[in-house]
């Protein structure tokens, strides 16, 4: 295996599964060093640039642009030129062979020590990097490194690396592994730290050099475009790069400053603001129409009287200073034991197969200034009201802040999408693919009924629930809105 | 009308205005209320002011000193107005900069005191009326004030809190400081080196209890060489004055067999602190309040749904570093980052500004023998310090403990001059977790006071190389 590196799909967070090819930044033939931007990988949530394990030259690139590929699976390979044609091909039929498909999981360095025939074939290191030649496998494998006695620096920078401590021989005192360590063993496997990157950001736009700056690709292009420095960007990507949202972050102040210039040329301000979609706002149009586009919605629409539901939540917050519980709290809670009642919903669908669900993982959507985002409330159907409340509580704050974990805004088996706070009286909402439905929650407002013949006056709630027709019938939605109003009305009912 | 923030914080002392700005870096839409002004005690009627105040007394000191270095110096009068016009300049300069700061980074200040209406909502009642804020997280960081003893009134006159202690018209010529902790000691000191004669009188047994026993017996014995008359084990039984410009205290000794009458211009009353818990609304959500303070979590967390307290009004220790420390932590665990441990009160550093200055971090030897391990005792006497004796400042120690086995510095306390400027070395040994291994291969300068630091490691494992 002289020399063979192969690339393969990065899985970037817990729920990825695999990503869509969305550049190639080389063709095959061309010679690359290592740390060479290879191609851009776009996820539901981000988009990414993997970088070349080693240096060499490009001898394959499987999958075309556009193409999505499951994590674990071989992207590009890349070797000297003398190595011939065939031990490639040998390689990537060993590679097809042993790939798994859809489940890699990414825990490299909790994964026992294993010696590995074909090293060079399977992912095994840090999201985000790709697996190196015989050198970098070796120095990132070896087992959970938690253990190791380290200095803080060195732990830090070994994790920067790749490095697991085990493969580190210790110098320091009580033979802990130092900066020194790490050093040392970067520079025998021909790699040396990167010197940091000057910290030192001026307040006004930056006018120097900025090549050096590292930055994925789509924000070097994009900074150009804006005319953002890219020295004035923070660097939240992979390792420590530039990404493009820092780019997009830094574009309004680099705007109003060139629009003070167009004004002093003389030019009138144009009223006309045009600007590109941020990655969000980019993630929830495809979504959204990929999920009207594919999913035949129809609604189903239902009143609810919720005085005892109100009720409830009085004394909830009366009674446990720690609560502070809201209808859309308890409606989560409701549409829990409704899932588990109606099962059928609990559902997602990818077109072809559909999975049930045994608990169920509630999406809230949840507005931000720029778009929405639905952190999810795992196994609802096990927690108690206050409990909930105070996930939600948590996971709207972090939400606005933008620090979820992927897992906490990534899978779900319903949505809930509530727009009472606005008055919204009632509306219908977009199922959160790849979910089964999605409920829309208007205002509780005080209304008349009539019970018996006699008019009364009741605060009532309309619910309307969105549901793919592929494999939710109309039947089977109004079951599903009759037990969530059951459980709503007779708050009680709850407990059992 | 109702206005609505992500995070509110009540109070703009180093808690407060530092919880604020962390939030707003981290996004959050975020108020601070604070009725006073900004800066808290810390800044207005603490830490800062009387540190002007005691680079006065230093003066003080070091013209009276002057003539071992060869100077002749006239005699040399105090003009205390403009000493007090120093210190408040300082502060209100200060108090204006947080100001700054916040408007810096988006904090809304408003003016007025708070009160909790209800679970995540605070009213402000301010000079244009009362108004009512809805807030997902409210920080409480209300700071505390000087614990008052039943039957005496603190009246600015004649019987001084911390804040008239600060800003003195005259200067008393006989003072009485009641209380021997850290605040007591300070200004015992400092009007002593001005010029008063000082009493100071203490409960327990000796002076700064909970300090290390050796290094306070070194503190006490310094303070009684200057001429400070120390009364340990007593306590104030009365405080009555005698005509209009003086008083009478009346101190019972523990064993109660014998009171004893002092007579003084003025007091101190520097009996420890109590938070500032009233009038917060605390009832009406139901957190709980005990002795003074109000109850947390090890992250700032009450209890009551969206309510956090950080500070001195969330108990011991008092300190202002404490206190900025608890706002970030308490922000970052709100925000859902920053670190997974919460701020061990062991590895907070405490600093005296007295003559000699005190400083410590972690267990007292007390404290470490009680827990049973065995442990190494390093000391290392200024007297052996180059530096300090070019100073003229060779009075001093340098204490370290460590657990026999492991090698943890389990406790470092010194004394002498600038230590609360050498106590961060052991602190930042402390938060790595540095064995006497690790400080012993670091390199300490020449010629400095930290060598001692060095020395005293050495003597631990009875190598020292000085003494």
């Amino acid at each position: 295996m002289s020399g063979i590196n192969t690339v393969t799909m990065p899985k970037w967070g817990m729920e990825m599964v695999e990503g869509e090819i969305a550049e190639w930044h080389v063709s095959e033939g061309d010679s690359i060093v290592e740390g060479d931007d290879l191609l851009d990988v776009e996820t539901s949530k981000i988009v990414n640039t993997v970088t070349a394990p080693a240096s060499g030259v490009v001898r394959r690139l499987l999958g075309a642009v556009g193409e999505i590929v499951a994590v674990g699976k071989t992207l590009a390979v890349i070797a000297p030129a003398d190595v011939p044609d065939d031990e490639i091909e040998r390689l990537l039929a060993g590679a097809a062979a042993s790939a798994p498909e859809n489940k890699r999981v990414d825990a490299p360095a909790a994964e026992p020590p294993q010696p590995r025939s074909a090293p060079a074939a399977t992912p095994e290191q840090a999201p985000g990097k790709v697996s190196g030649g015989a050198s970098a496998a070796g120095l990132s494998g070896g087992g959970d490194d938690s253990g190791v006695a380290a200095t803080p620096v060195a732990r830090r920078v070994a994790r920067a690396q790749g490095i697991n401590l085990n493969q580190v021989p210790a110098s320091g005192r009580h033979g802990r592994v130092t900066l020194a360590d790490i050093e040392a063993i970067l520079e025998a496997n021909g790699r040396h730290l990167e010197k940091p990157h000057s910290s030192a950001r001026p307040e006004m736009r930056s006018q120097r050099d900025d090549s050096k700056v590292s930055a994925t690709p789509v924000a070097r292009r994009l900074a150009r475009e804006l005319g953002v420095n890219l020295l004035d960007c923070r660097r939240s990507g992979r390792h420590g790069r530039v990404s493009k949202a820092d780019v997009e972050a830094a574009a309004p102040r680099a705007s109003v400053d060139s629009g003070a210039a167009g004004r002093a040329d003389g030019q009138s301000p144009s009223r006309v603001e045009s600007r590109s979609l941020s990655g969000m706002r980019r993630t929830i149009a495809a979504r959204l129409q990929g999920s009207k586009r594919d999913a035949p919605h129809f609604r189903v629409q239902v009143d609810v009287e919720v005085d005892a539901l109100l009720a409830v939540r009085e004394e909830l917050n009366r009674r446990y200073s720690e609560a502070k519980v809201s209808l859309n709290d308890l409606l989560v809670k409701a549409s829990a034991c409704a899932l588990v009642a109606v099962p059928g919903v609990n559902v997602q669908f990818d077109g072809e197969t559909v999975q049930r669900f045994g608990d169920a993982d509630i999406a809230v959507a949840v507005a931000l200034d720029d778009g929405l985002i639905t952190p999810i409330v795992r196994g609802a159907n096990h927690k108690g009201v206050v409990a909930i409340s105070n996930e939600v509580r948590d996971l709207a704050t972090r939400a606005r802040l933008g620090t979820l974990r992927p897992e906490e805004f990534q899978g779900g088996s319903f949505s809930i999408s509530n727009l009472g706070m606005f008055g919204v009286d009632r509306f219908d909402a977009i199922i959160n693919a790849p979910q089964g439905a999605i409920l829309a929650v208007g205002a509780a407002e005080q209304k008349p009924v009539v019970r018996q013949g006699e008019l009364a006056v009741a605060t009532v709630l309309t619910l309307t629930l969105s549901s793919d027709h592929r494999i939710i019938d109309g039947a089977l939605a109004a079951r599903f809105l009759s037990a969530l109003r059951g459980f709503l009305e007779t708050p009680a009912t709850m407990l059992a | 009308m109702k206005t609505r923030y992500d995070l509110m914080v009540v109070g703009g002392g180093p808690g407060g205005y530092v919880a604020a700005i962390r939030a707003s870096q981290l996004g959050f839409r975020t108020a601070l209320v604070e009725r006073e002004a900004l800066g808290g005690v810390c800044l207005n009627w603490g830490c800062i002011p009387t540190k002007a105040l005691l680079r006065g007394a230093e003066i003080a000191h070091t013209l009276r000193t002057a003539g071992d270095f060869g100077f002749t110096v006239g005699p040399s009068s105090l003009d205390l107005e403009v000493l007090v016009g120093h210190s408040r300049s300082v502060a209100m300069g200060l108090s204006k900069g947080i100001a700054q700061l916040l408007r810096k980074h988006s904090v809304t200040h408003i003016k007025g005191h708070a009160r909790l209406e209800g679970k995540c909502s605070l009213s402000v009642e301010g000079e244009e009326g009362a108004q009512t804020y809805q807030a997902k997280h409210i920080v409480l960081a209300t700071g505390a004030r000087p614990r008052q003893l039943p039957g005496i009134v603190v009246d600015g006159e004649l019987i001084w809190g911390a804040r008239e202690a600060m800003t003195p018209t005259r200067l008393p010529q006989r003072l009485l400081v009641i209380g021997a902790g850290a605040i007591g000691v300070e200004f015992a000191s400092l009007y002593a080196d001005l010029g008063s004669e000082v009493t100071l009188v203490e409960m327990a047994g000796g002076i700064l209890p909970g300090a290390d026993d050796e290094i306070a017996t070194r503190a006490q014995a310094a303070l009684s060489e200057r001429g400070i008359r120390i009364l340990t084990r007593h306590s104030l039984v009365q405080l009555a004055p005698r005509g209009q410009d003086a008083l009478t205290a009346t101190l019972a000794s523990a064993e109660g067999s014998n009171t004893l009458e002092v007579e003084t211009d003025r007091a101190i009353l520097a009996v420890g602190v109590t938070g500032n818990v009233e009038d917060l609304g605390l009832e009406t959500v139901g957190a709980e309040v005990s002795r003074g303070f109000l109850v947390t979590d090890d992250w700032g967390y009450t209890g009551v749904v969206g309510l956090y307290a950080i500070g001195d009004v969330a108990g011991p220790p008092w300190l202002a570093h404490k206190a900025s420390h608890q706002a970030v932590q308490c922000v970052e665990r709100i925000a859902g980052v920053g670190h997974r441990q919460a701020l061990q009160m062991s590895r907070v550093p405490t600093c005296i500004y007295s003559r000699p200055q005190i400083a410590s971090v972690g267990l007292t030897e007390a404290q470490a023998r009680a827990d049973g391990r065995p442990i190494r005792v390093g000391r290392a006497p200024l007297q052996a310090n180059g530096k300090a004796l070019a100073m003229g400042e060779g009075k001093g120690l340098v204490k370290t403990l460590f657990d026999e086995a492991t090698g943890e510095l389990l406790g470092a306390h010194l004394i002498g001059p600038e230590v609360t400027e050498l106590v961060q070395g052991f602190t930042v040994a402390r938060q790595l977790e540095a064995t006497e291994n690790d400080l012993l291969d670091t390199v300490f300068p020449h010629p400095t006071l930290s060598e001692s630091m060095h020395e005293s490691v050495l003597d631990a494992l009875n190598r020292a190389i000085h003494h």
